[in-house]
């Protein structure tokens, strides 16, 4: 009954209101805020595991200290209910709190600066069709002096370009729209682009790879070794709408990605995203001076290859169509960063599945077999074999990312 | 009658208790849906029990047992045998682990006399039988070869006493029947010759070269079609093989 009665006070008051560029409440703009937070995949960050989506309560580790997601489900009291429109646009684009309180840019709004207001009311549409659900969360977890916010007025000076995204009209539309994806909702260099001191953008380098969290998101310019220089725009498209191509399967925090968000966008869409990634400018690219092919460490990672991950991966490192990776010529094996490559080595690796590939192969973990030396052969030998070419690893850095999983099997006395 | 007659209360209370247990068990159940589960580091490795030293035996039962060996797997024109493969090493260390007291059979009474065919149906677990069946072969050596233990004697004459062994015709003092302890000693030699070399036997996979026993590998699709034509990789164990180490 009362729910009968405030319905009917409020589409008495819409009624009363001045007519409005666009229905907040009408079928089209809530359809199209819910592409929108598909696109910027809302979802992965608002959610805890286990719990309600977008009722947050995520750990998000940031290099000043923990954060937390917030609730932004309808809930008047824990979550963004009580928000007016203009202070959902506030603190979406401008890192402006419903208090006044500033944001910390762990929630990506220089991204969604660059994005158009309607899109940003279509996505606070979207949200309110939603479930309301009580969960208090306190986001700010950081340390001292980082959970002083007005800290971030200095952080926002220099890292916070507010500069509009205007279309280009030397560019096709494609290639806008492709821009306007990659730069504003899907908010792609925030894993992809290395950041400063101060954990701003360096946008000198824009997503050129970085590491976030223990993985290596890699460069995703046009770099012919380690971008995406090699790889067609079907191919590109592929990738993003199914994870999973001959050359290359989504796996760790993209493979949530393209589950959650690429593999449910439009076609076009990803076009566009591949048209604009492939007009980008790639960096200058150094080539590395390849250990020689009858180096020590190159052997001993050689016979570990024949005997670990050739069955599947193949002698030449073709691996199998849409099942097992190519390593030869990949750009993430040849990343200037190994973080990755090492990472999978040890702990193994899920594929994503999407309803295109829905198999998600996975691949076991290495770390109880192979030693810190061992690991930094193989990786050695994968991004130097085959006409690779990147960077030798140290057993120290295996050690870095072994971290306390898995004992070194020499260690372990397992091995003599 | 019995305090167990079944009463109303009696099946109620335990319809009840069947019922809550079931509750309890169906929640702990887990629906996989999509695709199976997937968690990182998950690996289920064996874990060899190598270290230094003795485990089991003591030095004199280790240097006997040892001499079996050598003479049950020979070194000869083939390659090397038992004896180098660390067959010894491997039983001590068996039986330091769960094997020496048998823990995943039935070791309960009555022991009755089975049939072949009914497996091994004596209360004796490996511990007794290698520990009493050392000092029965020690006793019994002494008393033929002229207090000669067994280490001391020719391989022609080490050879006998395990062939009157075999056979039933050595008398062994004690519960353990000399036949038996041979044919554990024989068992668990063959064993730690061919097994991965983590458990401490099988040393630079000399049992797998001997035979061609490629080892660990799992992929055979460039192999499988070239008929009468050896193997060419060497064998690699679980925790890899010698050319995994960086060499120089």
């Amino acid at each position: 009954m009362m729910r009968a009665v405030a319905t009917a006070a409020l589409a008495a008051l819409s009624l009363a209101a001045p007519a409005k560029a666009t229905d907040q409440q009408s079928f089209e703009q809530v359809q199209r805020g819910r592409y929108l937070t598909t696109m910027g995949d809302c979802v992965a960050c608002h959610t805890a595991p286990g719990g309600k989506p977008f009722a947050g309560g995520l750990t998000i580790a940031t290099p000043f200290g923990n954060l937390l997601s917030p609730n932004i489900t309808p809930d008047a009291a824990t979550g963004i209910g009580a928000f007016s429109d203009d202070q959902f646009v506030n603190a979406v684009q401008n890192g402006i709190g419903s208090r006044g309180q500033r944001l910390y840019p762990a929630l990506p709004y220089p991204y969604y600066h660059k994005m158009n207001r309607t899109d940003v009311l279509a996505i606070r549409a979207y949200l309110n069709t939603l479930d309301p659900v009580s969960n208090a969360v306190e986001p700010n977890q950081l340390p001292f002096p980082f959970n002083i916010r007005m800290s971030l007025l200095f952080w926002n000076l220099i890292n916070f370009d507010r500069t509009p995204l205007t279309d280009d009209p030397d560019q096709s539309p494609q290639w806008n729209r492709g821009r306007y994806i990659v730069e504003g909702p899907a908010h792609c260099g925030a894993c992809h682009t290395p950041k400063t001191w101060l954990g701003g953008d360096d946008n000198s380098q824009a997503l050129k790879g970085a590491v976030l969290q223990g993985w290596f998101a890699p460069d995703i310019t046009p770099d012919a070794r380690k971008g995406i220089g090699g790889w067609s725009e079907d191919e590109l498209v592929a990738y993003l709408k199914t994870g999973v191509i001959a050359r290359s399967s989504a796996s760790g925090p993209m493979a949530e990605v393209v589950v959650n968000s690429t593999s449910k966008l439009a076609d076009a869409d990803l076009r566009a995203v591949a048209i604009y990634l492939k007009g980008l400018k790639p960096g200058t690219s150094q080539s590395s001076r390849p250990p020689s092919a009858d180096d020590p460490h190159m052997l001993a990672g050689k016979a570990i290859y024949k005997d670990s991950c050739a069955a599947c991966h193949r002698e030449e490192g073709d691996g199998i169509a849409n099942l097992f990776p190519r390593l030869k010529g990949s750009s993430l094996v040849q990343s200037d960063d190994p973080t990755t490559l090492i990472r999978m080595v040890l702990e193994g690796s899920r594929a994503a599945a999407t309803d295109a590939r829905p198999t998600g192969a996975a691949m076991p973990s290495f770390a109880w077999r192979f030693s810190d030396g061992q690991v930094a052969d193989l990786v050695t030998y994968i991004r130097n074999g085959w006409g690779n070419s990147a960077s030798s690893v140290s057993a120290s850095a295996v050690k870095d990312v072994r971290g306390g999983n898995g004992p070194d099997p020499v260690k372990a006395g397992q091995v003599r | 009658m019995s305090n167990y007659a079944l009463t109303r209360r009696y099946f109620l209370g335990s319809t009840t208790l069947t019922f809550l247990f079931g509750g309890v068990t169906a929640a702990g159940a887990r629906t996989i849906s999509g695709q199976p589960p997937w968690t990182a580091f998950t690996a289920n490795p064996p874990t060899p029990e190598l270290g230094n030293g003795l485990l089991f035996f003591i030095p004199s039962e280790f240097n006997t047992v040892d001499a079996i060996v050598a003479r049950l797997i020979p070194a000869d024109e083939l390659g090397p045998g038992a004896r180098e493969a660390g067959c010894a090493t491997f039983i001590d260390r068996q039986l330091a682990g769960s094997f020496g007291t048998f823990q995943r059979f039935y070791m309960q009474p009555p022991f009755a006399n089975g049939t072949p065919q009914q497996g091994p149906q004596s209360a004796n677990i490996p511990h007794v039988i290698y520990r009493t069946g050392l000092a029965a072969l020690d006793a019994y050596c002494r008393a033929t070869y002229a207090g000669k233990a067994f280490i001391a004697l020719e391989a022609a004459q080490q050879d006998a006493v395990l062939q009157a062994m075999e056979k039933g015709q050595a008398k062994f003092e004690g519960a353990v029947p000399a036949q038996q302890f041979f044919a554990m000693l024989l068992q668990n030699t063959r064993e730690g010759f061919f097994a991965d070399p983590l458990y401490g036997g099988n040393r630079d996979m000399i049992g797998w070269k001997l035979v061609g026993f490629p080892g660990t590998r799992y992929d055979y699709r460039d192999h499988v079609s070239k008929h009468n034509q050896p193997y060419p990789l060497p064998p690699v164990s679980i925790f890899g093989r010698p050319d995994w180490q960086v060499k120089g």
